[in-house]
């Protein structure tokens, strides 16, 4: 019997990612980089004068969650990937259970999301000119949102982690499942964007806690599978 | 260390249309050192693989027992230590972050002395523990995954051409470690190697 806990097994597979993350800052560099350059390029294009005044909601709420999104696929992907290319998958595979790898790769993915949104949603509110009413709103779906991005991501990346040209596949697998809930995610930014109140946001937050909720709970039964077969 | 023996009976692999092992059965227990022989191709690791539960058999069939209590497949890896060539450590971690991690994953509260000396007892030199692993000789990197390997004290214990990339000193601590292990656990060593061969208790050689 093991005298661990899945909570410090995980603990403990979140605390490996991070220090092999700050040393090597792959992903934390894919993810910054490619965040950083799509808003330059969005704000230098567009900026926040370039758009019609009617059309502002829509538009800038679209465009933070594209920069983010594409963003957080460039280095998201890598939480298994990188296991399989440097062999050491099949260690982890024999010494910790499947759910402890599953949730601290998820929760390594959370951390990275916070991080890409700290860094890029304020300069983007700078830059675009995005004046935002709603921000406790708008904290509420970025959180919701990075855990169901997460959980989404990290049950992706383990499918296709095995398979070669892993990161197309990646990308292929994860927008029709990542779709519905970036629908949302503007959404509720633009509803968020326009008014203080929380009733604002709730039904788009209300899916987006959903449809994490349920890739969470999907990803228990179906990671261990994944994962050793 | 608990007596836990695998019987393998009628193991048969196939990838596609390419047969890779054909009917094999055989017995780890402790006390004994199974040796699997043969050239490049011939199965070796398939097999191993397929006895630590990480590859399915195409025919046949495992079974982990505990005493005479079989064990569930979810529960191989508690009892289990394996080496391989194709199994690494990270390379960004320290030979002592490693052993830390793995320690923590197997519930294992073991202080920095006690996993120097096991670094120590496999000729990793001192100096080299907290030196990350990505800046290793491949003998080095070899050393650390054979301790992760034996850092439960599993009482079975897979190795797949354990002396690969060690010099002669390292072959004799591989030797040495197998010795320890013969009294300990239910060990299996996959091998070319005519030295490692005489190990065995008993043998199962594999053909192309």
């Amino acid at each position: 019997m093991r005298a661990s806990t899945l909570l410090s097994e995980s603990l403990a597979v979140l605390g490996k990612e991070l220090t092999a993350e700050l040393r090597s800052r792959v992903a934390l560099n894919a993810v910054g980089l490619f965040g950083l350059t799509t808003l330059i390029a969005v704000a230098y294009q567009i900026g926040p004068y370039r758009i019609q005044e009617q059309d502002r909601p829509h538009l800038l709420a679209a465009l933070l969650w594209v920069i983010l999104f594409f963003a957080a696929t460039s280095g998201l992907s890598r939480v298994f990937v990188k296991e399989e290319d440097a062999h050491t998958a099949k260690t982890l595979r024999l010494a910790a259970r499947p759910l402890a790898v599953f949730a601290g790769k998820f929760l390594f993915n959370l951390i990275l999301l916070a991080a890409l949104y700290a860094f890029i949603v304020p300069l983007y509110c700078a830059l675009m000119g995005y004046a935002v009413q709603g921000v406790a709103s708008l904290a509420l779906l970025l959180a919701c949102g990075a855990v169901a991005l997460s959980a989404t991501s990290t049950m992706v990346a383990a499918i296709i982690s095995r398979a070669s040209g892993s990161t197309t596949l990646f990308a292929i697998l994860s927008v029709p499942l990542v779709l519905p809930l970036l629908v949302m995610l503007i959404q509720g930014t633009r509803a968020a964007a326009g008014s203080t109140t929380i009733a604002a946001v709730l039904p788009a937050l209300q899916g987006v806690v959903s449809l994490g909720g349920a890739t969470l709970v999907i990803s228990v039964y179906l990671f261990p599978v994944v994962w050793h077969d | 260390m608990s007596a836990v023996s695998v019987e393998f009976k009628g193991v048969s692999k196939r990838f596609g249309n390419r047969s890779v092992l054909a009917a094999v059965s055989g017995t780890l227990q402790r006390g004994r050192v199974l040796v699997v022989a043969g050239p490049n191709g011939a199965g070796k690791s398939t097999l191993l693989n397929i006895l630590a539960g990480l590859l399915r058999p195409s025919r046949g069939e495992v079974v982990y027992r505990n005493g005479d209590a079989p064990l569930a497949r979810t529960h191989w890896f508690e009892h289990l230590g394996m080496a391989a060539p194709d199994m690494a450590v990270y390379e960004e971690l320290s030979a002592l972050e490693n052993l830390r991690f793995f320690a923590r994953l197997r519930g294992l509260h073991l202080e920095d002395p006690t996993l120097q000396e096991l670094l120590d007892g496999l000729g990793l030199p001192p100096r080299e523990h907290t030196r990350t692993v990505g800046t290793y000789s491949s003998g080095m990197r070899q050393r650390v995954k054979l301790a992760q390997a034996i850092l439960h004290e599993p009482p079975v214990l897979l190795l797949d051409e354990p002396s690969s990339n060690l010099d002669e000193a390292g072959h004799g601590v591989v030797a040495d470690l197998v010795a320890r292990f013969r009294e300990l656990a239910a060990v299996a060593v996959a091998t070319n190697d005519p030295r490692e061969m005489t190990w065995a208790d008993a043998r199962i050689d594999l053909a192309l």
